[in-house]
């Protein structure tokens, strides 16, 4: 007992040690970010200098400027943000588009960037998981998918690290005025993340090198602990490095000119900030998932033996379960987005919208229809793996008939930017047979269809192989369908109800059409698992003996939202228009218009291909090292669903 | 189709020899003659692969700057040839499906990206200086309607728009629906009626339960309809109409910028411009320009005055530019004064003889061939931008050297170079011109 404690004690020890270390970047750093980041950014202009530099002038003459966001008044510490000129000093070029080369180079960094910030998070949930099952059989099987995953992330990691530094490169050689302004105002931030960069490469390698030695009883717990350190240090990371596009998009701390006033803190916590950080957590999670899937729908379809083929698949699900658990309430955070974007800026939100870029958001909303669409049609096929749920398929075509009809609401414009001649043709701004179609309303009525429908197909899949058997079961599916009911009533009557009222006032609709959905995730899987604690299996989970189209379906899932994710970072950077900061330092380039749609359907595809084709390899490069069966393979194959640890 | 091919030779012939030099190879290497069918027909899928291949990377070469509605064909292309090749190596079939199926959605999305309205943001509007306090009535008025709707008589065009971005939110005609911002329709009256609101507490600014409560400390509040407009620009939250504040702030707050500061930046002589439009519109006489501006000096202190040259665009470059790149191409033409000196076929009055006629899409390949020719294009497409930026590169027989200006690089902006340069290309001789968008 005592050398146990003795063991438990250094290992709390050493990890408080490690955290110590870990938060020491910070912890030095912050009496910098006190007083505003130390030496001001760029240094004080010549001016300020000269003021109180001047002899005789005893009084320190200091000069104030008005927050451009905040309205706070400051010291001037920055020089102004520069003006730049069509000029091969303020643009070097070579014979191609720069804005395309960093396009290509930051697309890339931030795929790989996002895929190695949401693993971990897999990683721990599915080893806490692990640690949590009472089953051993399932908590080793957890515990190596967990390790599968972080291998798989290990090798995306440096390339992440590549592709920062040829990011950096780009912005260095090809647009120095912007980059050196951008540096100069978030010096303290940047190496901070250098910092905290270098805190994640250690703390990843400490996890996944130590799984083997920390795998049982207290150490456990202490390597569950690491990746928990390993996750908020990720989130830091990219909170920081969305403070700079959140500074780009709508800035903040500086004055009108551009110059800095000492607080970092106003910089870094611009209007779009948070809703940027929470959205991107979301769409990083479900980007993950959906990458994870498509490595486990590779190494399915690649399987030599049923066992592998059992093996992955399981994990496929996994992934794709985590993914959609993320991507269901994707929809919302962009939605608090946009909102944040009409608080700040009404044109810029319009822009967005109704504007320049609003075909975008039609192939946005294709693009969440797909994704519910292909969700929906692996989980029908996962139907088939699964003895006893024969008595689901004749629902189904009820389910796709609800799915198109929420797809084609959705994807239904209401207002579009468009030509005299194109007005004319169509004979005013509505169209003469859509009319008035595709209002808010009736598309948030579209989308909360889609996923309400997403749930109960969810709720179906469950119950795939078993019938409930707590006593009050009768009542439960009862409840269950009445409260589906009503929820589908009420969205679609919102949905038509704002055509009737003023457009100020129809915006609200979508909180109760909003909630009615997060009721029916929350309450209806929370009472469906309860309602399946000890249920009567009348037919096992035969993993592996699912449809080939199932793992297509999966492909589908991943390639889709890669593209979407290319569609919405382009969409986000683009609304800025001619500025590099908005409304602060303009974009002269000879780059400074925004191309067409079909481009950036051409350029978003070949972002993601060659993410694809670049992973791809990194999938290979992983079958090589471990040309071995999964550990547990040969153990039987669980015959109860495991429960995918989103909560419900 | 045939330059495509000519692309794709050039750039992978030694990929198409080698496979050649292989299938003569099986032919004298293998006895077996199942094996050598076999050997023959996988080295011919493979010859035809790798020519779809090269086809697709020509196809990208060639048309990725330009508006091809055709490029996700070559995405199309590599899905085919994956799946062939997914047939032959067996080992990593897998992979190719997969990349293959990636490819189709690629190719899919790519294709409906292409398929919708193509609609490019051009460049922000050049400034020019002009001396709006020298300017009659009518004059300053449609410089007004310029501003607020980008061009004279476009108030009556539905979505037109202008440098003000006013009609974004702002509803203009009489009854129109008018959801984001008031109806500007009747301003003129209505402004006076305005200071009377009790929310308005004229000559009380600090009475004001806005969150802005002055334009700037002492500017104090407006004491005529001309100084209500002047402050409702300049200081938008300073009074918000009813209902149209910020969701959430109880009209306290406005969601419209203030119009002499970025992203609009009007200069004191634009914001005359619009606002006399607006007088003369509805047949009421305006105030005259010093009056306006005056009432603007009252809400915008001297060093938020926007200069009216500042910031302009492509300053950097040697003056403005011919074309901004928005116009369609035929105005593109007309502007940088293409047409004076050439022919060319589909643009009205461009029957030019001082320099060759343009068919580009029939020139331009044998051009680059020619030994007298002295630049770096490859393509018909970077031999059109050469000859527009360095016309010395190559001088068409018969007509001399150094007549063409060699400042178009500098005063056409990138968007109008990528149309000039995309409709040309497509001009061949003997061939229908293509129409103009």
């Amino acid at each position: 007992m005592g050398s146990l404690t003795r063991k438990k004690t250094l290992a709390v020890m050493a990890l408080s040690a490690m955290i110590g270390l870990l938060l020491l970047p910070i912890v030095v750093s912050v009496p910098a970010l006190a007083s505003g980041g130390g030496a001001p950014a760029g240094g004080p202009p010549p001016d300020v200098v000269k003021k109180e530099g001047g002899e005789g002038d005893k009084d320190k003459k200091v000069e104030k400027a008005r927050d451009v966001y905040y309205k706070t008044e400051g010291i001037v510490s920055g020089l102004p943000a520069p003006k730049t000129g069509d000029n091969a000093k303020d643009y070097p070029r070579y014979n191609f588009e720069s804005r395309v080369l960093l396009w290509f180079a930051n697309q890339q960094h931030l795929y790989y960037g996002s895929f190695v910030l949401a693993v971990p998070i897999f990683c721990m949930v599915i080893e806490f998981m692990g640690v949590m099952t009472k089953d051993k059989a399932m908590a080793k099987k957890y515990d190596q998918l967990a390790y599968d995953f972080i291998k798989i992330s290990l090798t995306a990691y440096s390339l992440t690290a590549i592709l920062g530094g040829i990011l950096i490169f780009t912005f260095l050689t090809l647009y120095p005025a912007f980059f050196g302004y951008l540096s100069s105002i978030f010096r303290p931030v940047m190496h901070i993340y250098a910092l905290m960069f270098v805190a994640e490469s250690g703390t990843l390698y400490i996890y996944y090198y130590g799984w083997d030695k920390m795998k049982e009883g207290f150490l456990k717990w202490i390597h569950l602990s690491m990746s928990v350190i390993l996750n908020v240090i990720g989130t830091v990371l990219m909170f920081l490095a969305n403070s700079w596009i959140g500074f780009m998009m709508s800035p903040a701390g500086v004055d009108e000119q551009g110059r800095f006033l000492g607080n970092i803190w106003h910089v870094i916590h611009t209007a779009l900030w948070n809703p940027l950080n929470v959205h991107r957590i979301l769409g990083n999670m479900a980007f993950g998932g959906g990458v994870v899937a498509a490595y486990a729908a590779y190494r399915f379809l690649s399987s030599k033996t049923d066992e592998e083929r059992a093996h992955y698949d399981w994990m496929g699900y996994i992934a794709m379960s985590l993914g959609v658990a993320f991507l269901i309430p994707l929809p919302f955070a962009g939605y608090w987005l946009m909102r944040e974007v009409y608080a700040y800026r009404q044109q810029m939100g319009i822009t967005l919208m109704g504007g320049l870029l609003a075909w975008l958001f039609i192939i946005q909303a294709t693009m969440i229809g797909i994704l519910f669409l292909s969700t929906n049609y692996y989980l029908w096929q996962a139907l088939g793996r699964m003895r006893g749920a024969e008595r689901f398929q004749r629902w189904i075509k009820y389910f796709v008939f609800l799915l198109v009809c929420g797809f084609l609401v959705f994807i239904t414009p209401h207002t579009m930017v468009m030509t005299p001649a194109e007005l004319k043709a169509m004979g005013g701004q509505q169209h003469p047979v859509l009319g008035n179609y595709g209002v808010m309303s009736a598309k948030n009525g579209g989308i909360n269809v889609i996923i309400t429908t997403t749930v109960l197909t969810f709720i179906w899949y469950q119950r795939g192989n078993r019938v409930p058997s707590v006593s009050w079961s009768k009542f439960g599916n009862i409840f269950m369908g009445v409260f589906f009911f009503f929820a589908y009533v009420n969205i679609i009557w919102l949905a038509i109800y704002g055509y009737f009222i003023p457009a100020n006032v129809r915006v609200g609709l979508s909180v109760p059409q909003v909630a009615t959905t997060l009721s029916c995730l929350f309450f209806m899987t929370a009472l469906n698992l309860s309602m399946l604690k000890g249920a009567k299996q009348i037919g096992p989970i035969e993993w592996g003996k699912i449809s080939v189209r199932s793992q297509y379906a999966l492909i589908m899932l991943a390639t889709a939202f890669t593209w979407m994710m290319g569609l919405m970072g382009y969409i986000r950077s683009s609304v800025r228009l001619f500025w590099h900061v908005n409304e602060i330092m303009r974009d002269n380039s000879p780059w400074a218009y925004t191309h067409t749609v079909g481009f950036a359907a051409n350029m978003i595809s070949f972002n993601v291909l060659f993410f694809w084709i670049s992973i791809m390899f990194v999938f290979w490069l992983g079958t090589l090292a471990a040309k071995k069966a999964p550990v547990e393979a040969k153990a039987p194959v669980p015959g109860q669903a495991p429960q995918p640890a989103v909560g419900h | 189709m045939v330059e495509l091919i000519q692309a794709a030779l050039d750039m992978g012939w030694p990929i198409l020899a080698f496979l050649v030099c292989l299938l003569v190879y099986f032919q004298v290497s293998i006895s077996d003659p199942a094996k050598k069918k076999q050997a023959t027909f996988k080295t011919f899928i493979g010859m035809i692969a790798a020519f779809m291949l090269l086809m697709a990377i020509a196809n990208y070469k060639i048309n990725f700057f330009a508006n091809s509605r055709l490029l996700p064909v070559s995405l199309a292309m590599i899905t085919a040839l994956a799946f062939m090749m997914g047939i032959y190596f067996t080992n990593i079939g897998a992979l190719f499906k997969i990349g293959g199926f990636m490819f189709l959605v690629a190719a899919g999305l790519s294709g409906y990206g292409n398929w919708l309205p193509q609609v490019e943001g051009g460049f922000p509007p050049a400034e020019v200086k002009l001396d709006f306090g020298s300017m009659s009535a009518q004059q300053l008025a449609d410089e007004g309607e310029k501003i607020i709707f980008g061009g004279i008589g476009q108030s009556k065009v539905q979505g037109a728009i202008g440098k003000g971005q006013c009609p974004l939110c702002h509803g203009f005609n009489e009854g129109f629906l008018s959801e984001r911002a008031p109806n500007l329709w009747g301003v003129p009256d209505r402004a006076k009626t305005r200071l009377d609101d009790p929310r308005y507490h004229k000559g009380k600014p600090g009475d004001r339960d806005t969150e802005q409560k002055e334009a700037f400390p002492g500017s104090g509040t407006a004491e005529t309809g001309q100084e209500y407009i002047a402050e409702s620009h300049s200081c938008p939250s300073c009074f918000v109409v009813a209902g149209f504040g910020v969701k959430g702030t109880n009209d306290k707050q406005s969601p419209m910028p203030a119009i002499h500061k970025p992203p609009i930046s009007l200069s004191l002589g634009e914001l005359a411009a619009v606002d006399t439009w607006m007088y003369v519109r509805e047949g009421k006489e305006a105030p005259s320009f010093e009056e306006i501006t005056k009432a603007y000096e009252k809400f915008i202190p001297e060093a938020d005055r926007p200069k009216q040259t500042e910031d302009k665009p492509g300053a950097a470059g040697g003056g403005g530019v011919l074309a901004t790149g928005e116009e369609p191409v035929d105005q593109i033409f007309q502007k940088a004064t293409c047409v004076a000196c050439h022919t060319i076929p589909g643009i009205a009055g461009a029957v030019g003889t001082i320099g060759p006629k343009l068919v580009e899409g029939t020139n331009a390949p044998t051009r680059i061939k020619d030994p007298a020719y002295k630049g770096t294009a490859k393509s018909t497409r970077e031999y059109i931008t050469e000859s527009v930026i360095n016309p010395s590169a190559f001088v068409v027989k018969g007509f001399p050297d150094n007549t063409m200006p060699k400042e178009f690089g500098k005063k056409l902006s990138a968007g109008a170079l990528n149309k000039i340069v995309d409709y040309l290309s497509q001009l061949q001789e003997g061939k229908e011109p293509p129409k103009i968008s």
